[in-house]
C-alpha cells in the first residue's frame, strides 16, 4: 500500500481520517497508532514483531537512561562537589553502557537483516579468491519496511535522552506512535521526538485549513510522481537496462533522466507524507530545499534528504569531531603541519563516517557505499579548495553574489549531482564505471535533436508532459527560493483562482499521469532503502 | 573575553557583523565545517572542554551565545 496508490489515497486515508474524528479525543493517538501498526502490517506482514521489538527496546532504553539520571540527581544532592562529581562520573559510564547497548541491539537488527547477505557474499568471495572455500551461507532474509528509517529515529531519541536534551517518554504508546506514524513510515522524513512528540499526543479534532492544505500538498505530489517521475521511469530503465548498447549522450541523458526521476518522484513521495500527516494537524520537517539552487555539494546536501543530512550530522559527525581522539589528533596537527592542514585533516576524520554511513544506509551495494564516498571526496576537495578560491576571487574582482558566478557555480554542482546519480542507480558499482567511461565515447550533440531520445522508451506525448512537469515544477521551486512560497499564497488566494489550480492539479494528474496501457506501477524508490 | 571570541569568528569569517547577528547556526552563515573549526579554536584558547551535547543551534547562534557557551564550560572545569 504505497502512498501514491489508489488503496491508499481513497480508501485508507479517508477510513482513518474518519475513525479519527469520530473517535473521543483522548482515543485518537490510539486510532493514528492502530492505523499504523494496521499500515505495516499490510506491506511487511509479520515482521511488525522487528517493529514492536525495536519500539519496546527504545522505550527500555529511555526509561533505564531516566532511571539512572534521577538516581544520580538524588545521590549527588546533598554531597560535597567534589564528590558529587565523582558520583557524576560514575553514574555517566552506567548511562553510556546502556546507551550503546541500546545502539548496539538496534544496529545489530538493521545489520542482520539488511547487510548479512552482502557481507556473506563478499567474504566468501574473498575467501574463494584466495583458493578456500565458502563458508556463510546466505539467508533467505525480509526487512520490514521503514527499518532504516524507524531505527535512525529509535537512536536519535536515545542520544537525545542520554545527552539530556529531552526526557525519557514514560507512555509506551506515544513513542510507539512516534516511530510507526504511517505517513512518515515508507519513506521519512527521519523525524526527532522533541519535534513530533507534542503534537502527536494532542488528539485535536481535524480542521478544515490543516485539510485543505494536506489536500493540495497530496496533489502537487501526486502531480510530481504521476506526471514527470512515472514517466520518466520508462526512460530511464531503457538506458540503465541496457548501458552496453549506449554511449555519449545518450548516457548523459539517462544520468540526468534518472536525477530528474528521483527528485520528482522522491519528493513528490514526501509532498505526499507532508500532506497526510498536515490533514490531521501534523507538521512533519521538510526534506527538500530547492536542491537544484545549491551552489556546491555541501548545500545540495543541505536541500537534498535533508532529515538523512541533519541525523547524520547531529549523530554522527558532531560526536566524532569532539570526540577525544579527533581533539588529539588536532591539536598535533596544528602544531606540526598548521592550521591549514590541520583544518583538512579534521573534515577528513568527521566526513568520513558520515558519508560512509550515507551510502551504507542506502543499501547493500557497493555502488551506494561509491556513491558515498564519491561526496566525501568532493566536499573534501572543497574543504581544500577554499582557499584557494577565495583567492581567486578576490584577484578577479567576483562578487560571491553575483548572478554569473552563482549559475557558474549552480551549473558545476548539477555536474557534481548527475555524476553521483549515475553511480547510485547503476546496477552495480562495475555497471556504473562503464556507462561513465562511456560518456566520452561518440560524445555527440546531435543527439539531442536527431531523433535518438524518441527511441529510449518516450514518445513526444510522454516528452512534452515531462517538459511541462519540469517547468511548472522549476518555476514553483524557484519562486520558493525566492521567499514566496507559492503554496501558502495558493490557500490565500480568492476562492475561484483556488478552485480553478485545484481542478487543473486534479485534471493534470489525470489526464497526464503515466497510467494506462504501456505503463507500470513504479514503487516508491526511497521505500527500497 | 568576548573579544577574543569575535576575533576567533572574524579569522573564519570576516564579512559577518558578529556584534548584532543573532541567527548564524539557523540562517546557515556558519556552517558545520566552520563549527568544527570554532571548536578547536575555542579549546585552544579559553582551555574548555566541548562535548557532543554542547553542539546545538542555541549555543553556537550569536558571539554572544558562544561565550555564554563558553563561560559555563569553564565553570564546569
Amino acid at each position: 500500500m504505497a502512498y501514491h496508490t489508489n488503496l491508499y489515497l481513497f480508501l485508507f486515508l479517508p477510513a482513518v481520517l474518519l475513525l479519527y474524528q469520530m473517535a473521543p479525543r483522548r482515543w485518537r493517538s490510539g486510532v493514528l497508532l492502530c492505523s499504523s501498526y494496521l499500515f505495516f502490517a499490510s506491506i511487511s506482514k509479520g515482521l511488525v514483531i522487528y517493529l514492536a521489538g525495536s519500539t519496546l527496546l527504545t522505550y527500555g532504553t529511555g526509561l533505564a537512561l531516566l532511571h539512572l539520571k534521577q538516581k544520580c540527581s538524588s545521590e549527588t544532592a546533598e554531597v560535597a562537589r567534589a564528590q558529587a562529581q565523582n558520583i557524576r562520573e560514575k553514574f555517566r559510564k552506567k548511562e553510556k553502557l546502556v546507551l550503546l547497548a541500546g545502539i548496539f541491539s538496534l544496529v545489530f537488527l538493521l545489520g542482520y537483516l539488511k547487510y548479512y547477505n552482502f557481507f556473506a557474499d563478499n567474504l566468501n568471495r574473498l575467501v574463494e579468491r584466495a583458493g578456500g572455500a565458502s563458508f556463510l551461507s546466505l539467508k533467505r532474509l525480509a526487512v520490514p519496511v521503514g527499518i532504516s528509517f524507524y531505527t535512525l529515529e529509535a537512536i536519535g531519541y536515545m542520544m537525545d535522552v542520554y545527552w539530556d536534551r529531552m526526557i525519557a517518554e514514560r507512555r509506551p504508546w506515544k513513542l510507539a506512535l512516534f516511530l510507526s506514524f504511517f505517513p512518515k513510515m515508507m519513506e521519512g522524513p527521519i523525524c526527532s521526538y522533541s519535534a513530533l512528540s507534542e503534537q502527536l499526543g494532542t488528539g485535536d479534532a481535524l480542521k478544515a485549513e490543516n485539510l485543505t492544505h494536506g489536500f493540495v500538498r497530496i496533489l502537487w505530489g501526486l502531480f510530481k510522481k504521476m506526471v514527470v517521475a512515472d514517466r520518466l521511469y520508462l526512460m530511464v530503465n531503457t538506458v540503465f537496462d541496457n548501458y552496453k548498447g549506449y554511449s555519449g549522450m545518450v548516457i548523459v541523458i539517462g544520468a540526468i533522466a534518472y536525477t530528474i526521476q528521483l527528485y520528482m518522484e522522491f519528493s513528490g513521495s514526501i509532498d505526499i507524507v507532508i500532506g497526510s500527516g498536515r490533514l490531521f494537524g501534523i507538521v512533519l520537517p521538510e526534506n527538500f530545499r530547492q536542491p537544484f539552487c545549491a551552489v556546491n555539494a555541501a548545500d545540495f546536501w543541505r536541500r537534498w534528504h535533508i532529515s538523512l543530512g541533519v541525523w547524520l550530522k547531529t549523530y554522527v559527525f558532531y560526536p566524532v569531531s569532539v570526540s577525544e581522539y579527533v581533539k588529539k589528533w588536532n591539536r598535533f596537527a596544528r602544531k606540526r603541519f598548521g592550521k591549514y592542514w590541520a583544518k583538512v585533516g579534521l573534515s577528513a576524520l568527521c566526513l568520513f563516517p558520515v558519508w560512509f554511513l550515507n551510502g551504507l544506509w542506502h543499501g547493500a551495494k557497493w555502488s551506494y557505499l561509491f556513491y558515498g564516498m564519491y561526496y566525501f571526496v568532493i566536499l573534501l576537495i572543497g574543504v581544500m579548495a577554499e582557499p584557494l578560491g577565495s583567492q581567486v576571487r578576490k584577484v578577479l574582482h567576483v562578487k560571491e553574489n553575483s548572478r554569473w558566478w552563482r549559475c557558474l557555480q549552480i551549473g558545476k554542482t548539477w555536474l557534481i549531482i548527475f555524476t553521483g546519480e549515475l553511480f547510485f542507480r547503476a546496477d552495480t558499482l562495475r555497471a556504473g564505471l562503464a556507462m561513465f567511461g562511456s560518456i566520452f565515447r561518440d560524445f555527440d550533440f546531435a543527439t539531442l535533436w536527431n531523433g535518438t531520445i524518441l527511441n529510449l522508451g518516450l514518445g513526444r506525448a510522454d516528452l512534452l508532459a515531462i517538459v511541462l512537469g519540469c517547468i511548472v515544477v522549476g518555476i514553483v521551486g524557484s519562486l520558493k527560493e525566492r521567499n514566496r512560497p507559492v503554496l501558502d499564497g495558493l490557500l490565500q488566494a480568492r476562492m475561484p483562482l483556488r478552485w480553478a489550480v485545484y481542478c487543473t492539479l486534479i485534471l493534470a494528474v489525470v489526464i497526464l499521469g503515466a497510467y494506462g496501457s504501456g505503463y507500470q506501477e513504479v514503487d516508491l524508490i526511497y521505500a527500497g532503502f | 573575553m568576548m573579544e577574543k571570541v569575535i576575533e576567533i569568528l572574524m579569522d573564519i569569517d570576516d564579512s559577518v557583523d558578529y556584534e548584532t547577528e543573532e541567527r548564524l547556526i539557523d540562517d546557515r552563515i556558519l556552517d558545520s565545517f566552520g563549527l568544527i573549526s570554532l571548536v578547536a579554536e575555542f579549546e585552544n584558547e579559553f582551555g574548555v572542554r566541548i562535548e557532543a551535547t554542547d553542539m546545538i543551534p542555541a549555543n553556537f547562534n550569536s558571539a554572544r551565545a558562544m561565550w555564554a557557551m563558553i563561560q559555563r564550560l569553564m565553570e564546569r572545569c
